[in-house]
Parts: structure tokens; sequence; C-alpha cells
């Protein structure tokens, strides 16, 4: 919305205040201003300069060079004017007369730079203005001309004395009041408590005249109006016919306004409409009445309101044509109000959004059909977003237009149009208006006003700005308060009538925010409430969540965020599908590869290691934490567990000076899963080989399922090097995926003590070589089993091959073992007993060969 | 008297070589020549039994006073030898101290988690809970049951991501959703979770609903289809707009800086009334107007407001005895804030380069 505060001034006192103060209160009680625009403010370097001399170009049939005095702002080493030699082209430029001159350095509107320059041969040092290129007016066919009496040299922003300032305000949605001069105007009175002007003098002003005299034959002699709807879709429709009308270009001062709003003129009656709707925010529509008889094929034909056939075309004012749906409101027109003659009623208008092209005021209009109506907010605001057609028509309805300013504005529009356009005015305006909405009375509370602000509000404060507000206090009485924790509180009930072009204030709430926002939410003293018989903090699930992070992040493993979106390729490619499972598609997508929500958060890791390596970081080793979603038939709402996903690439950290350091491999993901899991106080899990036909996506022989107390909750492994081209990497990736609402259940936060055996333990190294294909697991059993009770703690130090010592597929592994004799000292001759016994056994069950 | 005559060349032959050596090594070497198992003066002190019977106790007195002479001067040198020695190893092992520490690799925290993390923390401090719901929700819970009209535009699927439904009923009759067939969508707000805490929740309630949230916007430098929203609710009895401010004045300090000053402007949002924004005054220019806050001295941060009665009434909590306050802050706008970020899509590559400043 913008507003100019020249216009402003002339609807309410701005007590002198300047643009930038009323701006901060307009900020301070909820309209945004984005800008202040302050016309002629550019106009630096523009003076008033005096044509000494006028001669014709020698090289040119229509400029002239001239000499122009501009006073003190170009004088010779004694300080005495010199005249400045201008060129110029406009054909009313003569010596003799006083002018606007644009100096070198001026910047004109339109970053318009004015530069030395040799027009034809003949050097110029400055430009001649128009109105227009001044920005200052529309008129261009010729300079300016100034009165004889205007002092040389001064300023032309000074001369031009506009000085106006365009406000650009952001009005909230629920304010369709502030769409409109003189709604605007009333916040204004509101916010600085000053008083209006405009409300009174509408009536009165030369502008906003009234219409003097109806002239026979009655509107509806011409035409008829029938609402199909009942006013679901039209609450009120008003039509004046407006005959032998002039077209032609608007008086200077409406062209000035409407320019001012934001509008190109373009003749009497379409700016006459346009000046109303910044006026008093009423949308008019103006139809070529004898365009309309001929599509009607009537003299007197019919306009209806009714919904649009589903696939019926209008072809609307910008020239594009609109299939349309039911949900769409036309406005169309009949022979006549008979039936048969409504079922063919041809479509002039997208009711409240757009005119056809159909009737258009063109420059051979003279007879005109006006239309003030009132189309209900939600069947405007669709259309317009359906069809995307956005006009000041449809902003303003779609958030509410008074039903009750229709005929007003319909009035101003005509008395306007009777003075500018000479129209004769039609007796008897149609005005189909079935349920006339009536204002609502609210009760406010003061003490509950009070009680909800935090801050006590004067009563007569609350009564002063509402009634700016244009609302009526219809009686004030005494009551006890005894809501919000307060009892038998004294309280004033004010019985508020709301004026119906405030759509917003419909309950007690709505007027409380009115006067806290007009009281200022800056003189509300801030304090911090008590959360008293409320207890906070982190559920013990938000704690684990918060462990795993800080156990990932300290084995070298950065957090990262990736799209929820997938692809079907994305799907695809991670996770057992089973058949009860749909994946969750959305109905709009912004494009065909974010079609779904994602079932992994893999491919999202595996696109952010593919970004790093195309970038040049070739070590990347990222995890998230995020949902995943599994939907099934019949639920509306998804399954949405969270996911614990890394993937390794490269090595944890680059090789430093005296550390080679290996690159990452399926050890290190279980690692940082093992880690986890210590770090929650899970012991009870193992690793599953898997079967390579189930998890395509992994590199077969290096992937194992995650098993936590019996249950299975993720995998762990090499990405298979065919998954891994798809996303153009070519280095081995490792990965691990969990179930990590499965894990936490897991999770327990006891840590049990066990006592420190005061005796010594005995530590004896064992290294068996056994066949490759023995698992370092079954290694591990056998020497659990057989090695008896003293046996305290197995821990591998070495696994080596060397096929020349040790054989074709073999393998060596070295294990420390610890023995402990519980409550007592053990004696190496136990130790050496059992280990004895142990080697025996494990030669059979391992056909493992035991090195010294 | 050759044997006492002996130990007098002993003592001072041995005397004189000790002085002389120059390692520990050589030293222990004269130890050995001397009081070692065949050492010279323990051949002696062995071969007592050879002597008469008045040579023994003059020749044993004098042995024991030459051992000890010797055992004295071993020692004395060894002493010497052994300082020197660290002298020479510390005066050769000195390290180049300006070589890099070995230091280990760290993971680091998303700065998004991080600022969830920080907020978090503001709140849980003032005896809040943290709160979370689906990412699917449906329109109610999403919009009708936050008092959002029917026809309000943030329905339309051009700012809502809808989703589709997998039942035969869809119980919004919205005329967005009439037009897609579906009520079920990613929600637009972390709001939702808000209206389950409550429905499920007696009053007071204090807590915090971060998480994701999805709006149809194609990523670009300031948007991202995808976003975190940290929102709070407060429901109790004698709830003010001043218990607002003096929340929200206590969380903007604590993000920003205690020298930061608020701004509390009056706006519209269907869910709360009054409804207010909130802006934080400039820390690049201190609130005096510079390129970064639009010359206006003020940066947008949050949304907030007194919740509506009709939330309330959908939760079927009395708004005659309780009110309460709600609010909305994006992490990624305090992150773009805080670092002067050129470009959301940072956020979500992944780059290690960018993840790691963070650490």
């Amino acid at each position: 919305m913008r507003v100019s505060l020249e216009w402003l001034k002339t609807l309410v006192d701005t007590q002198g205040r300047s643009p930038e103060d009323i701006a901060k209160n307009l900020v301070c009680t909820g309209t945004e201003v984005e800008g202040i625009e302050k016309v002629g403010e550019a106009l630096e370097h523009v003076v008033v300069g005096y044509v000494e001399t006028c001669e014709p170009h020698p090289d040119s049939d229509h400029m002239h060079v001239t000499s122009v005095n501009v006073g003190e702002h170009n004088v010779d080493e004694d300080g005495k004017p010199q005249p400045l030699q201008i060129v110029c082209g406009a054909p009313n430029i003569t010596a003799g007369i006083k002018v606007l001159v644009a100096m070198v350095g001026a910047m004109l509107p339109g970053d318009f730079k004015i530069k030395k320059a040799k027009l034809r041969g003949v050097s110029s040092v400055g430009m001649i203005c128009s109105a227009r290129e001044l920005g200052v007016g529309k008129k261009h066919d010729g300079i300016m001309v100034l009165p004889d009496d205007t002092p040389l040299g001064m300023a032309a922003a000074e001369f031009l004395g506009t000085g106006d300032a365009i406000l650009t305000c952001e009005v909230t949605p629920n304010r369709p009041d502030c769409l409109n001069m003189v709604g605007f105007a009333r916040e204004v009175a509101a916010t600085l408590n000053s008083d209006l002007l405009g409300s009174e003098r509408i009536d009165a002003d030369k502008n906003n005249p009234s219409v003097t005299h109806e002239i026979a034959p009655a509107t509806n002699t011409y035409i008829n109006v029938q609402l199909a709807d009942e006013g679901e879709r039209c609450m009120r429709y008003i039509a004046r016919v407006l005959t032998d009308c002039e077209v032609k270009e608007s008086p200077a001062w409406l062209q000035e306004r409407i320019e001012a709003a934001g509008t190109r003129p373009i003749n009497n009656i379409v700016d006459v409409t346009n000046y109303v709707l910044y006026l008093v925010g009423q949308p008019l529509h103006a139809f070529d009445l004898d365009k309309l008889k001929k599509l009607a094929g009537s003299d007197n034909p019919c306009l209806v309101v009714r919904p649009a056939r589903d696939g019926e075309k209008l072809t609307t004012l910008d020239g594009e044509e609109r299939t349309l749906t039911p949900d769409n409101t036309l406005i169309c027109v009949a022979a006549s109000s008979q039936e048969s003659d409504l079922d063919k009623s041809i479509p002039v208008a997208l009711a409240g959004v757009m005119g056809g092209a159909n009737s258009e005021i063109d420059e051979n209009t003279t007879n005109v059909v006006l239309e003030s109506a009132a189309f209900t907010p939600s069947f405007t605001s669709r259309t317009s977003r359906d069809l995307n057609l956005i006009s000041e028509s449809s902003i303003r309805f779609e958030r509410g237009v008074d039903a009750n300013g229709c005929a007003r504005a319909a009035e101003i529009a005509s008395a306007l149009l009777e003075t500018c356009a000479s129209a004769h005015i039609a007796q008897t305006p149609i005005d189909c208006y079935p349920n006339p909405q009536e204002p609502l009375v609210i009760d406010l509370s003061t003490a509950h006003t009070c009680a909800l602000a935090g801050i006590a509000i004067p009563t007569n404060f609350m009564v002063e700005r509402l009634q700016k507000l244009g609302c009526k206090i219809l009686a004030q009485k005494e009551a006890n308060e005894n809501r919000k924790g307060l009892q038998d509180v004294k309280t004033t009930i004010l019985s508020v009538q709301v004026p119906t072009y405030r759509p917003d204030l419909t309950r007690e709430i709505d007027l409380v925010e009115e006067v806290v926002r007009l009281w200022g939410m800056e003189k509300i003293e801030a304090h911090i409430p008590a959360a008293k018989d409320h207890a906070g903090g982190y559920t013990t699930d938000q704690v684990w969540q918060e462990r795993i992070k800080e156990t990932l992040e300290t084995a070298a493993i950065s957090e990262t965020i990736s799209y929820t979106f997938a692809s079907p390729d994305d799907l695809a490619l991670v996770g057992e599908h089973d058949e009860n499972i749909v994946p969750v598609r959305l109905l709009s997508p912004l494009s065909q590869e974010e079609g779904f929500l994602r079932q992994s958060l893999i491919p999202g890791l595996l696109k952010a290691i593919a970004y790093n390596l195309a970038h040049g970081v070739e070590d990347v080793s990222l995890y998230e934490q995020d949902r995943v979603f599994f939907a099934h038939k019949g639920e509306k709402q998804p399954e949405e567990p969270t996911y614990l996903s890394t993937v390794l690439c490269g090595q944890r950290q680059a090789d430093t000076w005296d550390e080679h350091v290996t690159p990452l491999s399926f050890y290190d993901a279980k690692g940082a899963l093992e880690d986890v899991f210590a770090s929650l106080h899970i012991h009870k899990y193992r690793f599953k080989p898997v079967d390579a036909d189930d998890f395509k996506w992994l590199f077969p022989g290096r992937a194992a399922q995650v098993v936590v107390n019996k249950k299975i909750i993720g995998w762990v492994g090499e990405i298979h090097p065919l998954t891994l081209k798809r996303f153009d990497i070519e280095k081995p990736v490792i990965a691990f995926e969990l179930n990590q609402d499965e894990l936490l259940a897991a999770a327990t936060a006891r840590v049990k003590f066990r006592e420190i055996s005061p005796y010594p333990t005995i530590d004896m190294d064992l290294a068996i070589v056994v066949d490759e294909e023995k698992s370092y697991a079954q290694c591990l059993n056998q020497i659990r089993r057989s090695a008896g009770k003293y046996l305290k703690d197995v821990r591998l130090f070495d696994v080596y091959r060397d096929e020349n010592r040790l054989g074709k597929d073999k393998k060596s592994m070295a294990f420390s073992l610890t023995f402990s004799g519980g409550d007592r000292t053990l004696t190496q001759d136990e130790v050496d007993k059992s280990m004895e016994v142990l080697v025996e056994k494990i030669k059979q069950s391992l056909q493992a060969e035991v090195r010294a | 008297m050759s044997v006492l005559h002996n130990l007098d060349r002993i003592e001072q032959e041995a005397l004189l070589d000790i002085t002389q050596k120059q390692t520990l090594e050589e030293l222990d070497q004269v130890r050995v020549a001397l009081i070692g198992k065949k050492g010279s003066l323990t051949q002696i002190l062995r071969s007592m039994n050879t002597l008469t019977v008045e040579e023994r106790p003059k020749v044993g007195k004098r042995a024991n006073e030459v051992q000890r002479t010797i055992e004295g001067a071993l020692a004395e040198k060894k002493e010497e030898l052994a300082a020197k020695e660290l002298e020479q190893r510390i005066s050769q092992s000195a390290l180049d101290i300006t070589l890099p520490g070995r230091r280990q690799a760290h993971g680091a925290r998303h700065v998004i988690s991080q600022i969830v993390r920080e907020i978090e923390s503001i709140f849980i401090g003032l005896g809040y809970t943290v709160e979370t719901g689906p990412y699917v929700e449906t329109e109610y819970y999403n919009f009708t049951s936050l008092n959002a009209p029917q026809d309000h535009p943030s329905r339309s699927p051009r700012d809502t991501f809808y989703i589709e439904d997998l039942t035969e009923s869809c119980d919004e009759k919205s005329a967005f959703s009439a037009h897609l067939v579906s009520d079920v969508l990613l929600r637009t707000q972390t709001s939702p979770v808000q209206m389950r805490v409550m429905e499920a929740q007696e009053p007071p309630i204090y807590m915090l609903s971060p998480g994701r949230v999805f709006r149809p916007d194609t990523p670009d430098a300031n948007h991202l289809p995808q976003f975190t929203q940290i929102e709070g609710l407060v429901v109790d009895k004698g709830i003010t707009f001043a218990d607002l401010k003096g929340t929200l004045d206590h969380m903007t300090r604590a993000l920003f800086g205690q020298d930061r000053k608020t701004r509390y402007r009056p706006h519209f949002f269907p869910f709360t009334e009054p409804s207010c924004e909130v802006d934080v005054s400039c820390g690049v220019c201190g609130g005096n107007g510079c390129r970064f806050c639009n010359h206006t001295g003020w940066l947008e941060i949050l949304g907030a407001g007194m919740v509506d009665p009709n939330v309330l009434a959908y939760a079927k909590i009395d708004a005659d005895v309780y009110s309460g306050f709600a609010f909305g802050i994006g992490a990624e706008r305090v992150a773009a804030l805080r670092y002067n970020l050129p470009d959301l899509r940072l956020l979500t590559t992944g780059d290690m380069r960018f993840l790691k400043q963070f650490s």
C-alpha cells in the first residue's frame, strides 16, 4: 500500500509530524513501513533559470541553442552570473522565460544523469526540463514555463514545494480497512491520537463529491441485476448507469492522486474507478453498457452473478483466456432476468478479480454500467490463487470489502464522472443486498484487558482510541471480573459497537489487541513467569540422543543435515521392502526427484560424499540423526522412526608428521557403533553376517546386521561399488544405519560397580595359527570355553598372514589372556596347567597350531 | 709384608685409574677388575687364610680400608659421570617444540543443531520441557486447530506440501484439501506439537518444540524447502504480555548478547492475539543503521503473541482460567545472522569444509 502523505494530510491531522515520525508510530502500532520515498528530494542540481537568448541550432530544424542564467549557481571569477549554454529541443522554448534547469551532476528520476554533452556538434551543459522529466507530473508536451517572478537560482525542490513523501506500507492481512486512504487515515488518527479530517469532509470535499442530480429514466430501464447465489458469493451488488459520458483524460489532480498510489492514468472513467478504490477501498468495475446490450441481444439486459460452469471460458482484460471451474464466480449478461435467458448468460467479468475484454471501456464508450459490489473473501481468494491472477481488486476482496460502503463508493464515482466526464446519472441505482450486515456489539472488560496486557491501562484511553478507530461505545457499566485468575476485581464493561469495515474485530480479545497495540507494547514492563508447579528438563531419551552425537563426534564423525525428500531411485537403493509398507508420496513435489519422503538416510549421505569428493575434499566422515517414513495402507500418518546413520570415506584425519593414518575401514564403522553401545551401556549386542541377496547395496562379505538384545536394529558394512558408482563415488565408503528408537529402547542408565580384586592377575600370551575361514569369534569362543575357570579376560593383539612362514590360507592370531584367582592369589603352576589344557583343546577344536 | 705392599699399590693404582675413567661403562670395568668376583682386591680378601695368624689382622684391616676407599672413589666418580652423562643426554635431546602437537580428530556438530541446543538450554534453564511430534501431520493439527481460516492462503499447495492420503476419509473440508483430496501434509510449523501437548497435558505447560518444518520453496540463497523452527508455548494461570516480553528479552540477550535491545512490533498471526514481531538491535552497527540491517538498526528474529482463545478452545483448555503465549524463531535465520551466511544451501550439502568450521 502506497500512502501519499500529501493526500493523507487532507484526511487526517498529522500534527505537523515528519514522514519519519509518522512511519515510526505506524511501525510501533502494527503497520510495517518498508520505505519512505520523497518526491523532489532527488532533484539536486536542478534550479530556476532565465533563458537569456534562444537561437536556432545551426544543424537541426527543431533544436535551439540557449544561454540560461542560473544566478549564483554558475558565476565567473568576480562572482558575476555566467549563463550556461544549453541545447533544447522543446517546441515551447523561447527567450525571456523562467525554466527549470538540470545542471551537470543532477540525477533525474529513472537514474538519468546529466552530463556535459555535444548535440549535433554544439556543446550543452545541462537540460531544460519538462514536468515528466522531473517526475513531478505527466506533462511532456514541452518544458515547464515558470511564473516570471520566480526567484532566479531557486532550488527546484523548493519551487515545486511538492515535498510529498510516499510511505510504502505492508498492511497485515487482517486489516482490509487500511488498504485505502480513508481507512489508513483512521488508523493514523488512532495511532497519533489526532483528528480525522476526511470522514466528515469526504462528503463536502470537491474531490469526493455527492451526486447532485440524478436524471430519468431510472437505472432499471437500462439494466437489471440478479444474484444467483443468495449471498454466498456476493453479499451486495450495486449497479449505477451513467450515460452520455465523454471519455477523455482525467483532471490533473486525479491523475496525480492515482499516480501517487501507484497506478498509471488511462482515461477518466477508469481513473475514477481507481481513485475510488484507493480512496475508500471499494473496487469498482465499469462495463460498456452498449457492449453488454449487444452481447445480450437486448435493450434491457440483466447482469447475473453466478458460479462459472465447469470449463467455461472468459478472456480477461489482460488478454488471457481463462478456463474456469464452478468455484469461480462470474458476472454475466443475459437478455433479461427470465430464467430461460439467465441460462444463456454470457460471462463479462470474473467477479472481484478482473473484468472481461468483451465489455471493456474504450475511447468510443458513451454509456457505462458501474458495479460496486461486495464479493466474499474465500471465493475471491481461491479464484485469484487458482488462476494466478492478482489485481488491486482481488487483493481487497480476499481480505474483505465492507458491504455497507458499496453505495457511498458508487456515489462518489458517479459524482466525479458527472463533473469530469459530463456523465448523466440514471435515477435510483440498483442495490441487491439480501442480508444487510449489522455492526457487531462486543463487551470489553477493562480489568480483563489489563490482566492480559500485564499493565494498567486507563479506561478513558481505551474509550478514546476505540472511538478513533470508528467504534461506538454504546454503554459503560461497572461489574466484577473473575476471569484470568482475577477474583471479584472491579471492572468496567464497555459495550463496543464495531464498524463493519473491521471484519477482524469479532471477539473481546480482538479489542484487547487494539488497545494493547495502541497503548504501545514498548510500555509494557517485561518479567519472566514463575513456572510454578512445573518441572522442566530433558527426558532420558533426549539426554541419550545427545550422548550419541557426542560419541560419534569423538570418533571424528561430523553431523550433517540432508533433505527429507527422496527420489524413486533413492527408495529402491537401500532397505528391505515389506509389501505392507508404502512409501510416503508428495502430491505436489518441487520435482520428481523429490517426490517421496525418505526411508533411509544413506542416499542423502552418499550425495554429501559425492559433493565433497567433487570439491576436492577426500576425507569425509558424516552422520545424520533424523526421521524416515514408512506408510501403511489405511493409515493417515506414516510411521516416523528416527534413524542414526553414518558414512565414512578416506581417512579419519590427514597423515601427520609422525603418523601415517590408515584409511577408514569396516572396523572403524563397527568401532564407532561399539562406542555408541558403550555410551548407552548396551552390552548385549552382536554383529551377524548377512546374506548378500538381501543387502544388494552392500559389499558381499563386508557387511553385518546389528543385533541388540536379540533384535535386529540395523546394519553396518561397506557400500557396494556398483551402488557407489551411481553417485560417482570411486573410493570405498563404509556405512551403518540403525533404528535409533530401538537403540534407545535398549539403552540403560545403570552402571554396575565391580569390586576391584586385591589379588594379582597373571597374563599369558597365546599365538595360534588357524585356517583363514576360522573367524575371530569362533577362536574366541573356543578359548573362553577351554581355558578353565580362572580365565578372566581375552584380548586379541595381533593378526598376521605370511604365506611363506604360515602357509597358504592361514593366519596367526595372538591373544593376551588374563587369569585371576578371584578371592585368592593364583599360582603360576595353576595358570600353566590351565594353559596346557587350553592348548590341547584348541589344537583339536580349531585345528590350530600353537606357536611359542 | 708383600701383601700390605700389594694393597698399597692396588689402592694407588685404583684411585688413579678411577679418576681417569670417562664413562660409566669404563668405570664399571674398573669396579669389576678390583672388587668384582675375580677382582684383584677380592682375591686378596679371599686369600686371607693363606696368611699367618699375625699378618691376618693387619692385612684384614688394611684390605677393608682399601676396599672402602675404592668404593668411595667409585661412588663419587659414578655420581660425577652420571651427572655428566645426564647433562650430555639432555643437551642432545632438545625437541623442536614448534612441531605440531598430536591432536585427536573430532567431528563437528551441525551449526543448526548447535543453535537448537543453545536455545533449548536457555529454556531448560527457565523450567521448560522439549517436545517433539510427527513431521507428517494432518491439516487439523497444522492449521485448523491453530485457528487458521479454512481458506487461509498458507493452506494452499503453493505454501504446503500435501501428502497422499492412504485412508478413504479426508476429514478436512477446506477448499485446498478438497481440491487435492488429502488432509495429510508435511508440517509447515512445529505448532502442531504444541496442540498435541495441550491435548495430552493439563496446564501449566512450559514447552519448547524444535524441529524440521517444510514449505515448497525451491532452494536458493535465502530459501530452503526444509528448515528448522524452534517454537515455545506457555499456558498457565495469570500469563500476561509482560511475561512474553520478559521471556523473549531473556532469550534474545542470551542468544545474541546482553547489550542487545529488543523491539516489539504489533503484527498479525491467526493463532495468537495480540501478536507481535520481535526485532533485536543490529549487532553490526549497534542500532544506528547499516547495510546489514537495511538501515533500520533492527533485525527481525521472532514472531510471538498471546495464545488465541480459539486455540485454547480447540485444546479444551478454559480460556477464562488460563492464558498463554507462544513464539517461533528460525534456527537458519539465527545462523544466517550470527555467521553472516551468504547462502543457506551451505547448510544442507554436507560440505566438510563448512561443517568443520563449527566444531
